[in-house]
């Protein structure tokens, strides 16, 4: 998949950049909206990753001009400004997704999963996960043709892990995708490995979950 | 005191004090008044007998006789002609004791020598003091009733003015600091009025205000551009140590030490965006057009928060009425309202303690909800600062950075909610959630 990352913070897009690009993603930089626009005009992308202070103008203004250029392409907006208009004004005018800054790359990429999923269609099968299958289209967690129990909060873990697999995410990045940003102010990381070590629970009623690895003193990881 | 009371005291006082030194010499003015028409009087008889001595001679009093000596019947007057010695030379008015038919009685007596046929005559005229003097009393009496009539009528209208004149200073008061909210939001009226020094207060107020409005709305500023500013750079550490992180050519060793970095991190992003969303909710940013029905947002609030209630191993007892719905809310504001407020019943809270949810209407109409918890409690000389920012009660504990009931505080104030805490120090903590009437669906 093809991305354009428009942001001016040349750190910030080189950084977006390093991860997408080991995600398998393909990307374009631009730090202003000209060149955005000239990047839109020549190719074509699934994702535009749009930054809304550029120095040039407003991104929400190449909102409108990107979207006649590249009608198919997923629209994301990212901002440090987080206020409601902003979020309200970017929705309206056809962006599929809204993250404010700080956010974690992780939680960018799920997020462009989540997109590709509905907006694309990509059909996903249920992928294997050790002797387990995992159905993110449908949300399950399969032994076979047995469907798994899982609460919300573990399914959303396990998911999680299983998009960002052999990669360790910390208890915190773990905390934040779950509870959002009002995961108030304690990142209790007890509660992380409570429901990492509920989820080994029930896994290992049916199979070992030995790919699912606690990573000392940084976090948790699939390995595949 | 009141004003108008100490106005009018002093006004009543000092108008009694006067009346009381006018009728206390009013004997003594009476007397001079009374002395001078006498003394009057008595030289208007002496100018008439004189004249009739002249025309007449002096034979018309003395008739033959030596001298002339005539009392009125009631002995209140008297006129006597004597002769005297040649060289005799007198004229004057003073006051002597006579003794007449046995009673002593005061005179006021007109000396006076004059010639006539060659002869020197003395002329004696008289008149009672007494005849006087009679009438001060009851004159004292009169001049006390009037006078205190007169008084009861100036208090009266003293009362009324006073009460005019005052009234803009309560308008004052009351328009300028009693009924404001902070932050002054809406431009407040001068107070209508003549007097200058209540237009010079009324001013004074509205500059001052003026004055706090702009600087609140600069720290403001500086809060919302400061944090917001700052998540910029967050979010470029943030991304770079997570690339870091990923990097397969780290240690352990390493990778443990970026995890530190990562949490140090994060607690700066949670600072700066609480000062964000305080200054956001401060700014008007969120739409209150929400109707919320309280069970269904405390029972969210239950399940979100769950784990912490089974760590703690606490019970979590919502008793409040199914029916309830509040009006004109923020939903996430709301829920972030309670949620903050029973995270910290938790936080604070005793293993194997509980957290009770329940509510009244209290007795102006107003819907009240109770969060009560068995926590450690708040000491009362930290009770007023709970809600400061940065303020921790139990600093001995890694709890937070200080910034969950302040956050709480803008959403109560944004929605004109009311919050009282009442605790005991190891007992536990209720903190009291006011709702105004009009906010019940």
């Amino acid at each position: 998949m093809k991305v354009l990352i428009v942001e001016d913070e040349k750190t910030l897009a080189y950084e977006m950049e390093t991860f997408l690009k080991k995600a398998f993603y393909l990307c374009d930089l631009a730090h202003t909206v000209a060149q955005g626009l000239e990047k839109i005009e020549i190719n074509s992308y699934d994702f535009i990753l749009l930054d809304l202070g550029l120095p040039d103008g407003d991104g929400l203004s190449l909102l409108p001009k990107a979207k006649k250029h590249n009608p198919e392409a997923a629209y994301i907006i990212l901002t440090a400004r987080g206020n409601l208009e902003d979020r309200i004004t970017g929705l309206d005018l056809g962006a599929d997704d809204y993250l404010a800054k700080p956010f974690s790359l992780l939680e960018l990429q799920s997020r462009m999963q989540a997109i590709a999923r509905r907006k694309f269609n990509v059909k996903e099968e249920a992928v294997p996960l050790g002797e387990f299958s995992i159905d993110l289209q449908k949300r399950l967690v399969q032994y076979k043709e047995e469907q798994i129990e899982l609460s919300r909060k573990e399914y959303d873990l396990l998911s999680y892990l299983f998009l960002h697999k052999n990669r360790v995410l910390t208890r915190m990045q773990l905390s934040e995708h779950i509870w959002g940003t009002f995961a108030d102010d304690d990142y209790d990381s007890n509660y992380i490995d409570a429901h990492i070590k509920n989820i080994r629970k029930k896994l290992n009623l049916w199979a070992p979950t030995e790919w699912l690895e606690t990573v000392r003193g940084v976090g948790y990881r699939i390995k595949k | 005191m009141k004003l108008s009371a100490k106005l009018i005291y002093f006004i009543t006082g000092s108008k009694l004090a006067i009346v009381l030194l006018f009728i206390l010499s009013m004997p003594f003015l009476v007397a001079s008044i009374a002395s001078e028409y006498t003394n009057y009087s008595l030289r208007d008889q002496q100018r008439k007998a004189l004249d009739k001595v002249h025309k007449a001679g002096i034979d018309y009093y003395l008739q033959g006789d030596d001298s002339y000596g005539s009392y009125t019947m009631l002995k209140e007057e008297y006129v006597a002609i004597e002769p005297a010695a040649p060289e005799l030379l007198i004229d004057t008015i003073k006051t002597v004791e006579r003794i007449v038919e046995g009673d002593t009685l005061s005179y006021r007596v007109l000396n006076h020598t004059f010639k006539a046929k060659d002869k020197n005559y003395l002329l004696e005229i008289g008149k009672t003091v007494g005849s006087i003097n009679q009438y001060n009393k009851p004159l004292q009496r009169i001049a006390l009733y009037v006078l205190m009539g007169l008084i009861a009528l100036t208090i009266v209208i003293d009362l009324i003015f006073t009460r005019v004149l005052i009234r803009p200073l309560g308008k004052i008061i009351e328009s300028k600091l009693l009924n404001r909210k902070f932050p002054f939001k809406d431009q407040s009226e001068p107070v209508k009025t003549t007097t200058q020094d209540f237009k010079y207060l009324d001013e004074s107020l509205i500059s001052l205000m003026d004055q706090i409005n702009v600087d609140f709305e600069k720290e403001r500023e500086f809060t919302a551009n400061a944090s917001h500013e700052l998540m910029t750079p967050i979010s470029i550490l943030q991304n770079k140590m997570e690339n870091l992180l990923a990097d397969d050519q780290i240690t352990e060793d390493v990778a443990m030490r970026i995890v530190g970095m990562m949490k140090t991190l994060d607690r700066l992003k949670k600072i700066s965006s609480s000062l964000l969303f305080i200054s956001r909710i401060e700014n008007d940013q969120f739409v209150k057009l929400a109707s919320v029905k309280l069970v269904d947002l405390l029972e969210d609030i239950k399940e979100e928060i769950s784990h912490r209630l089974e760590d703690k191993d606490l019970t979590f007892i919502i008793d409040i009425k199914d029916k309830v719905t509040l009006k004109n809310v923020n939903h996430d504001l709301l829920f972030q309202l309670f949620y903050n407020l029973i995270n910290n019943a938790i936080k604070y809270n005793i293993e194997g303690g509980s957290v009770t949810v329940t509510d009244a209407v209290n007795k102006q109409g107003d819907y009240q909800v109770f969060i009560k918890d068995t926590g450690i409690g708040i000491a009362s000389e930290d009770i007023d600062f709970i809600f400061d920012r940065f303020r921790k009660a139990n600093l001995s504990e890694n709890v937070g950075y200080g910034l969950g009931l302040s956050i709480v505080k803008s959403i109560a104030v944004y929605h004109n909610i009311d919050i009282q805490v009442t605790s005991i120090v190891k007992q536990g903590s209720t903190f009291t959630i006011t709702f105004p009437r009009v906010m019940l669906g």
